[in-house]
């Protein structure tokens, strides 16, 4: 039969796993067609074991021995690019996440780290830098010095002024180098921990130089980038064109470190995982959800980069906006990647549009001096590298509506802002009251109507709210707390945000990662108010006292509904 | 009473008392909880002790040793914080006495995080003596916690086959062992386990499967590549090389339960079935040099075959002198012949890597080492008690097993 054609015949159900259409087919035996059920009996009898024929070769799409694995899997031998490694966010957040993710053996082997940067070590004295750097920002300290030379030998640095093409040359060979010398195979993680103005640039000569193209012996390149994605619709939109230019979508893995944070991706699990909650999660039973992201810091020395942001660009357009798609998404039909945004993106286009004036539903504020955790703090216009006379907001809170059908007519509240009383993100549900006070006789006050809060940072967990008895003879009712906290329920090591990402974007999952699409859909969300606010008159500048949870008007922003904010 | 400072994760006793019936055991338990004087000193000051009571499931340990009930309690305790346990620990004595009982009911809390609630815990120690020793299930049944899944931890070599152990099983949900420490070569009681495991439907954990994951890992890994899976379902031989002690390495003289396990899973994974069980090797084989100093070469090993729908698989387990513990798996090995196309592969592990390596058609195509660390008892049981129902692949590896062994369904292995 070798050579010949089955036409009326199916092909074999293994030839596209053998030979992806994009590949020549070698030269093989035509399939013995025979083998394969044809009638619906056959099929029938084949499944139930009768056929006197041998078993359907059905091949697996995926790798069977893989089921059950309870480890997880390590990621292919790898290049970890690292754009911007002497700076800030590659000590604090991203070398120390590498490193863990090397600790416990969730790096491959063959693995390099290369730290590009224009500052002048060597690989011997950059090592010493991130030795130092982790001494600082480790999670886990003492340093386990055995992981740690291990790991320093895994470490490479490269300068490069991120404008000097002739950099990026030498990169490419240097690449290519340790290809060949560390068994790295041609995969490479890009990772731009950059100022956001050199994104484009960064992007562009990768893609002059080749480094882009992804090899036919299944070298991957993909590259991360750094929040802020742009810092309005326009500017997010030309980003897009320009990583586009270079890299397919596929291969862009846009980091918001909040989606990494494991109760974030525990409440896709919490939603999706139990029964009891989804019949629940929708506008009959749920009156309201606020978000609150609050910071007790100031803006730690960053003053000219928050002068330019402020809090609608720093946190509302992308974390809180994350949080309100999580929550409001449908069922994603698989947990994978695209299906997953897919949900997110349609919650955000569903986020309605602004009331006749955009500003109705958003209140800003800025923080005076005040006194927060005992300490008396400066007001923002007085801190360093700010203008005195700032119109820059410091907080921010929005009444959201989903205009769609599970969430028509339920609001969503959500804040965040800078020297708040304390650190803390949550994400309250307020389900409705039940619809009679069966109880208003027998019990002094009438018990709250049931609440769910996931809390984010600090304490990681979730909350319950509901009515019990007081025991006694009467019938007092009042509200009781059932709390799961992650510390204490799971005693286990907690893994950064950036190490979860980092380590999906090694494995190429971009599930916790965000599409084009998604960026430029929030930032269609928060330029009306920017806009408006740029336009209008000077704000009452400062309206909030440090240490306080935001200005009045925010507080009006919900009680003009008949609600009030969750004391936190 | 205890008012000690507590120390992050670490275990203190909190409360104590002793019990002759399980009526009493019962009432000394509620006794814990209701107390409302139970304090504890922080910095130095005595205050309300604040402990949640936390058990989210049973687990019961049969120690036929006071050893081994020593350090079994002391491995649980290291899981308090994290799995939270009615602990039951059994010790069957003097099966020939009359019958007795003698309980200590024990409550341990810790501190998972600062200012958290204490987590809390209890065990109760049972030493059961004469007829009641035999009874386990009786002996155990009343002293679980309703609704919560059961697991049986058994070190040593539970007696798979007698009524007794089966109507224990029957009551459990998940049975924790570790085949690589039981006598011979161990696999007539690898296929009693399996057989019990089908008859009374309790999940196996066994230690042995567990501890070979990172290998599995790095074999699954290989067939990760888009390249080499197609080679998959093309398999020929798998060949397993362990560790022995014994001079001439004969078959019975070495637990093989681990190696034998490298098979199964591969088998059971791949759809293969068991044409020829394993049987020592007769055929002409490559000669193993003999140990230095040793008048006698090293056995061949044990043979079986495979097929997997197209044609035979040949296995071969084969023993090498080893300093490494007994029946340690020293090199996975497989070849796989697609259509004229041979990829080999090679792994093997040292203390905290496993190295892959692979070949097609005689040119190295993958050299890859993984980083993984041994584990010891403690990770080991904490997997097996987040496992929550049976899984079909340690299921079926097990079958498979037994399988392997030349065990009938219902039991015996043949000779």
């Amino acid at each position: 039969m070798a050579g010949t054609k089955t036409p009326t015949r199916p092909a074999p159900p293994e030839t596209p796993t053998e030979a992806p259409s994009d590949q020549p087919i070698p030269a093989r035996p035509a399939p013995r067609a025979k083998e394969a059920p044809r009638t619906m009996r056959e099929l029938r009898e084949s499944r139930e074991g009768k056929s006197a024929k041998r078993p359907s070769k059905a091949r697996p799409a995926d790798n069977v021995l893989r089921e059950g694995l309870r480890l997880e899997r390590v990621p292919d031998p790898s290049i970890l690019t690292l754009f911007g490694a002497t700076g800030d966010l590659a000590h604090r957040k991203v070398i120390p996440a590498v490193y863990h993710l090397w600790r416990t053996n969730l790096l491959p082997h063959e693995f390099v780290l290369l730290a590009l940067g224009r500052r002048p070590y060597d690989d011997e004295s950059f090592r010493t830098e991130v030795h130092k750097a982790l001494e600082q920002y480790s999670r886990v300290l003492p340093l386990d010095e055995a992981a740690w030379r291990s790991f320093s030998h895994r470490i490479r640095y490269q300068r490069l002024d991120f404008d000097d093409p002739k950099g990026f040359d030498t990169l490419a060979k240097r690449l290519d180098e340790l290809d060949q010398a560390e068994g790295t195979r041609g995969n490479r993680l890009y990772y731009l921990a950059t100022q956001p103005s050199q994104f484009a640039e960064i992007v562009g000569e990768l893609g002059r130089v080749g480094l882009d193209h992804e090899r036919h012996d299944g070298g991957w390149r993909r590259i991360v980038i750094e929040k802020p994605f742009g810092h309005d619709l326009d500017s997010a939109k030309r980003l897009n064109r320009e990583v586009g230019k270079v890299f397919r979508e596929s291969q862009v893995y846009r980091i918001d470190h909040y989606l990494g944070k494991e109760t974030v991706r525990n409440l896709l699990v919490f939603r999706f995982g139990n029964g009891i909650f989804e019949p629940l999660w929708n506008r009959r039973y749920v009156d309201h959800v606020q978000i609150t992201v609050a910071e007790s810091i100031g803006i730690e020395n960053r003053g000219a980069f928050y002068e330019e942001t402020g809090a609608v660009r720093d946190v509302l357009q992308n974390h809180l906006l994350q949080l309100v798609s999580l929550v409001a998404m449908e069922p994603p039909a698989t947990f994978e990647a695209d299906a997953l945004r897919d949900e997110k993106v349609k919650v955000l286009r569903a986020i309605g549009t602004h009331p006749a004036d955009p500003l109705d539903d958003v209140v800003r504020g800025q923080y005076s001096a005040g006194w927060v955790s005992g300490e008396q703090v400066k007001a923002y216009r007085a801190e360093d590298e700010v203008d005195p006379k700032s119109e820059t907001e410091t907080f921010v809170a929005a009444r959201l509506n989903i205009d769609d059908w599970r969430w028509s007519g339920v609001p969503f509240y959500v804040r965040t802002g800078k020297r708040l009383p304390k650190r803390a993100t949550e994400i309250a549900i307020q389900f409705r009251a039940v619809p009679h006070h069966l109880f208003k006789h027998t019990t002094a006050s009438e018990p709250d109507a049931n609440l769910l809060a996931i809390r984010i940072q600090p304490d990681e967990g979730i909350m319950l709210r509901f009515g019990a008895k007081v025991p006694g003879l009467g019938l007092d009712v009042r509200s009781v707390t059932m709390d799961f906290t992650y510390g204490s329920s799971f005693n286990v090591d907690t893994p950064d945000a950036y190490e979860t990402l980092i380590l999906d974007g090694l494995q190429g999952d971009a599930s916790l990662f965000t599409r084009a699409d998604e960026v430029e859909e929030a930032w269609s969300l928060v330029d009306p108010f920017i806009d408006a606010w740029a336009n209008g008159p000077a704000p009452d500048f400062p309206n909030y006292d440090a240490g306080t949870w935001g200005p009045p008007e925010a507080d009006e922003l919900v009680a003009r509904e008949g609600r009030r904010w969750r004391r936190i | 009473m205890a008012t000690d400072v507590i120390a992050l994760n670490q275990p203190v006793l909190r409360w104590a008392a002793r019990a002759r019936t399980i009526p009493d055991i019962e009432k000394e338990l509620s006794r814990i909880w209701a107390r409302q004087d139970l304090t504890t000193e922080v910095e130095g000051e005595t205050g309300r002790h604040i402990a949640a009571r936390t058990n989210v499931m049973n687990l019961v340990v049969i120690a036929r040793r006071p050893e081994i009930a020593e350090r079994g309690a002391a491995t649980i305790q290291a899981l308090t914080g994290l799995h939270p346990s009615r602990t039951i620990v059994v010790q069957p004595a003097d099966p020939d006495g009359p019958s007795w009982l003698d309980a200590r009911i024990e409550a341990h809390c810790v501190m998972p995080v600062a200012d958290a609630p204490e987590t809390c815990a209890e065990t109760i120690h049972l030493i059961a003596g004469g007829e009641s020793g035999r009874h386990l299930v009786a002996l155990v049944t009343p002293l679980i916690i309703h609704d919560l899944p059961v697991t049986i931890w058994w070190p040593g070599e539970p007696p798979f086959a007698t009524k007794a152990t089966n109507e224990l099983f029957s009551a459990c949900d998940r049975l924790v062992v570790d085949g690589s420490t039981w006598s011979g070569d161990g696999l007539a009681r690898l296929a009693e386990m399996a057989t019990c495991a089908e008859t009374t439907g309790i999940a196996v954990s066994d230690f042995a499967m567990m501890r070979q994951s990172r290998w599995r890992e790095a074999i699954a890994s290989i067939f990760d590549d888009p390249d080499y899976l197609p080679y998959l379902r093309y398999v020929r031989r798998i060949s397993v090389t362990y560790g022995t002690h014994d001079d001439a390495g004969s078959p019975g003289s070495t637990n093989i339960v681990k190696p034998v396990y490298h098979v199964a899973w591969l088998a059971s994974r791949l759809g293969m079935h068991v044409v020829k069980p394993l049987a020592e090797a007769t055929s002409p084989a490559k000669a193993v040099k003999p140990k230095p100093g040793s008048a006698s070469p090293m056995h061949r090993g044990m043979t079986a075959s495979l097929a997997d729908g197209r044609s035979e698989v040949a296995v071969v387990i084969r023993p090498i002198h080893s300093d490494m513990p007994s029946g340690t798996t020293l090199r996975v090995e497989l070849l796989c012949d697609r259509r004229g196309s041979e990829l080999r592969a090679d792994v093997t592990a040292e203390a905290e890597t496993v190295h892959v390596r692979v070949w097609i058609d005689g040119v190295e195509a993958l050299d890859r080492h993984f980083l993984a660390a041994r584990r010891g008892d403690v990770d080991l049981l904490a997997e097996s008690i987040e496992a929550v129902d049976r899984d079909r692949v340690s299921y079926g590896t097990l079958q498979m097993a037994a399988k392997l062994t030349g065990a009938h369904p219902h039991g015996h292995r043949s000779t």
